[in-house]
């Protein structure tokens, strides 16, 4: 009876998803920026992929005579060898920047992933249970938020060690109180609602509530953080590695190139803080536009208004 | 009510900020000296004197007994003269009459006593240049007072560069240190020199001022700001801003932007710090990849030819350089001994010979080069340069790069850096034993790769014997040749040195690295 109930529910749900999707699509052409957001984000996530295959050389082998050269110079043939110049080590920066946008990526959405799963487990957890568990969740929660992000991740990277494993852990567990927080706040207003009421009175288990009732009514406004927050993980990266405290010397991200260009400026070599530079900036502004899109298309609200 | 302490507030912050900002951005006084090195000191400890940064600052807070110019000569300072004992063991000094400590304690023979044998004391555990590269390099023994003003220095054995090692222990007073914990005197410094100890604002800056009635040498301006800053565009961009007079090592990209600025321009000299990469023979890195291979001595020459040093001179150092054959500066260098050649191609016969053929993937083996970022001239990228090269060759080398003062610095001190490390050390022209001395016993504290070549160490020891110049050299040129031979070093160069200078200071910078200022004046 109670599993009748249930699949009934998802059933309705899940009607409505199909043209959700046509609704996406349609409110995506007419927004018109989160498209190019779309298209800036697919080429990022084209070269995270195919890095290896499209880089037209190692990022990391150094031609010392070839040093500094500015984009699009071309040799004694007439041949550009690097379109977007070389670094103080003679390192092709095209190529760098290629296998930058892999790190960066992977650090962004693997962080995100881990803060999300994290955060949005122990939320519901406090949510659903309240009582001394919700206590004891938020005031961990709590107790993290005292210390500034940047230098609660420094401290951790000072002691584990540099490296993108560290990296990605270090920023993902940072993020977790964001999302438990949502999940939290999320999960009382819904468990009181009442089909969770008809479910549980129809012998549904917590699991099943939790699964089939609760998560799916709360993602909207998670999948909103994330969008921004992987914009603000990439940031932190290439913060980070600009500190020296990201990823090793041998893997280029965005952030470690532009800090490589540092002794470079005043001598204005500014291709190499001009390129990362856009890449970051470009990436960023795509996931923070994509947000500000979900955001609106995930509010009932403004349902008819934009979209 | 609310809205109104919010101002408040806002007003207050605002307030400190007009007040701070400018005073952290001023540009210096006509009695103020403003320097910028790339490190902090790591204490104040004058026994424990451990890099240049920290030795540019104790050698204006403190007198030693004798002090070596640029030109190798050594002059009296706070000693008036000196003999040494017909075996040449006992360096008896004279110091000048009327010295005082900055706290107004009389510096006496006692106090020069009490500099050594509390440097040497095994109980304090001092590290760094007292310790781990004079006393052992001198064979010190003991000191003893024979008079009110006469210290006498007492060593296991002649050494023909002992005076100039005993002119690098900083006098300090019995009754400014004795009575303190090592944490006290290691903040709060009472020197003995031109300059007394102000104020020190770890990674930030440490001021000194102008000690009013020492005359043994000048001491033109009345304060000296020592700042840190670790970022080189940044201690370049302080220069040309004109918030610093004098900043060391100038990346080579970034000399046309300072002399294009009309405020300051760059002097370069050709410095004598010996840059390497070391090759650790400590056992505790046994575990480490690559650490078998480097102890056969033929791996260690053939890695000498896959290094284009020349190359790496041009390009990240900004000027040409000749590759050391030795770790003597030269003209002091064993002049039979050519500097090895770039030639990778030898390099891999060498490997394939030694046993170590490349495999499939051109992989000999896999090893780690560990290096600072900070402290010498574009170190960082030197040592992925280096990394490169032996990459090339099949040795595949991966970079482990440290903070210098945070990371690096400890480790090289334990001599936990490896199995290839990448370090430079002070050197001079005055002596060719003065350089060899960071291997004057296999456990002296500078021996940092644990090199233990008997027959090197044996001829040292015979050196203790010789009076004769040159009996000496033949000596020496022969240990060099054994240094060559079986090298514990990979020689790369003689550290260039690029200074900025404000148009506004006249100062020459020197050939050893010691940033001395006490004669600097205003520009006419």
């Amino acid at each position: 009876m109670a599993d009748a109930s249930i699949t009934r529910l998802n059933a309705e749900a899940l009607a409505p998803q199909v043209s959700e999707w046509r609704r996406a699509w349609r409110s995506l052409l007419k927004a018109r920026w989160p498209i190019l957001g779309l298209v800036i984000l697919g080429i990022m996530a084209f070269l995270s992929v195919f890095g290896p295959a499209i880089a037209p050389r190692d990022p990391n082998r150094q031609t010392l005579v070839e040093r500094l050269l500015p984009p699009m110079q071309t040799d004694a043939e007439g041949q550009v060898k690097y379109p977007l110049g070389t670094d103080g080590m003679g390192r092709d920066l095209l190529s760098r920047m290629i296998y930058g946008a892999r790190i960066s990526l992977l650090v962004g959405f693997a962080a995100v992933a881990i803060g999300g799963l994290l955060g949005i487990t122990l939320g519901i957890v406090a949510g659903f249970l309240g009582g001394y568990v919700d206590d004891i969740i938020m005031r961990v929660a709590d107790i993290q938020l005292a210390f500034h992000f940047i230098l609660l991740t420094i401290m951790v990277l000072v002691v584990l060690g540099a490296g993108i494993g560290n990296l990605v852990i270090v920023l993902g567990v940072g993020q977790w109180v964001t999302y438990a927080r949502i999940a939290r706040g999320q999960t009382i207003s819904i468990r009181a609602k009442e089909y969770v009421e008809a479910a549980r009175s129809m012998g549904a288990t917590s699991r099943e509530i939790i699964w089939r009732a609760i998560l799916p009514n709360i993602m909207s406004p998670l999948i909103v953080i994330a969008s921004f927050n992987v914009a603000s993980v990439i940031l932190a990266e290439a913060s980070l590695s600009y500190l020296g405290l990201g990823v090793p010397e041998d893997i280029p991200t965005w952030g470690k190139i532009l800090a490589e260009s540092r002794d470079q400026l005043l001598a204005g070599k500014w291709w190499l803080a001009v390129f990362p530079g856009i890449a970051i900036m470009l990436t960023v502004l795509s996931l923070n536009i994509l947000g500000d899109w979900l955001r609106d298309f995930l509010d009932p609200r403004l349902r008819g208004s934009r979209s | 009510m609310l809205h109104k302490s919010r101002l408040a507030l806002l007003g207050a912050v605002m307030s400190l900020l007009i007040v701070v900002i400018p005073s952290l951005a001023q540009s210096p006084d006509d009695t103020t000296l403003v320097i910028a090195q790339s490190v902090d000191v790591g204490g104040l400890e004058p026994s424990v004197v451990g890099s240049r940064a920290e030795a540019n600052i104790f050698g204006h807070m403190f007198g030693t007994l004798y002090e070596i110019t640029e030109d190798g000569s050594i002059n009296p300072y706070l000693a008036q003269s000196y003999t040494v004992s017909e075996d040449g063991t006992e360096w008896s000094f004279t110091l000048n009459e009327g010295l005082t400590c900055h706290d107004g304690a009389p510096l006496t023979a006692d106090d020069v006593v009490y500099t050594f044998q509390r440097a040497a004391d095994p109980a304090n555990a001092f590290t760094g240049n007292t310790v781990g590269f004079v006393m052992p390099s001198v064979g010190y023994v003991d000191a003893r007072v024979d008079s009110d003003l006469v210290a006498t220095i007492i060593t296991s054995r002649y050494q023909s560069i002992g005076l100039g090692l005993l002119a690098e222990v900083y006098i300090h007073c019995r009754e400014s240190y004795e009575g303190k914990s090592l944490e006290e005197a290691a903040q709060n410094p009472v020197g003995s020199g031109p300059y007394r100890f102000v104020e020190w604002v770890p990674d930030d800056y440490v001021l000194i001022e102008r000690v009013e009635g020492f005359n043994l040498t000048p001491a033109n301006f009345e304060r000296i700001y020592w700042r840190v800053i670790p970022e080189a565009s940044t201690r370049v961009a302080e220069l040309i801003a004109g918030n610093v007079d004098i900043i060391a090592n100038v990346p080579a990209d970034q000399i046309p932007a300072i002399d294009a600025s009309g405020g300051a321009t760059v002097k370069a000299v050709q410095g004598t710090r010996r840059m390497y990469v070391g090759f650790q023979f400590s056992e505790e890195f046994a575990d480490s990849p690559g650490w078998d291979a480097i102890q056969n001595r033929d791996v260690r020459v053939a890695l000498q030819y896959a290094i284009d040093v020349p190359t790496i001179c041009v390009t990240l150092l900004g000027t040409e350089c000749e590759r050391a054959s030795s770790m003597v500066n030269p003209p002091n260098n064993n002049p039979n001994l050519t500097a090895y050649p770039y030639d990778p191609v030898r390099a891999g016969e060498l490997l394939d010979a030694a046993g170590y053929p490349a495999d499939a993937n051109g992989v000999r083996f896999e090893i780690t080069l560990m290096g600072p970022r900070g402290r010498y001239l574009n170190d960082a990228n030197v040592v992925q340069a280096i990394a490169q090269y032996l990459t090339d060759v099949g040795v595949v080398t991966t970079v482990d790069i440290r903070d210098w003062s945070s990371d690096y610095v400890p480790l090289v001190r334990q001599k936990q850096v490896g199995p290839l490390f990448f370090l430079g050390t002070g050197g001079g022209t005055w002596n060719a034993l003065y350089d060899m001395a960071d291997l004057s016993a296999p456990d002296a504290g500078t021996n940092y790769t644990n090199w233990q070549n008997e027959e090197w160490f044996t001829l040292w020891n015979s050196l203790g014997g010789i009076r004769e110049p040159e009996a000496e050299r033949e000596v020496i040129n022969q240990m060099l040749e054994i240094f060559y031979n079986d090298p514990p070093w990979l020689l790369l160069y003689f550290q260039p040195d690029f200074y900025g200078v404000s148009n506004r200071i006249d100062w020459q910078p020197r050939r050893d690295e010691k940033l001395i200022v006490k004669a600097a004046t205003l520009s006419q």
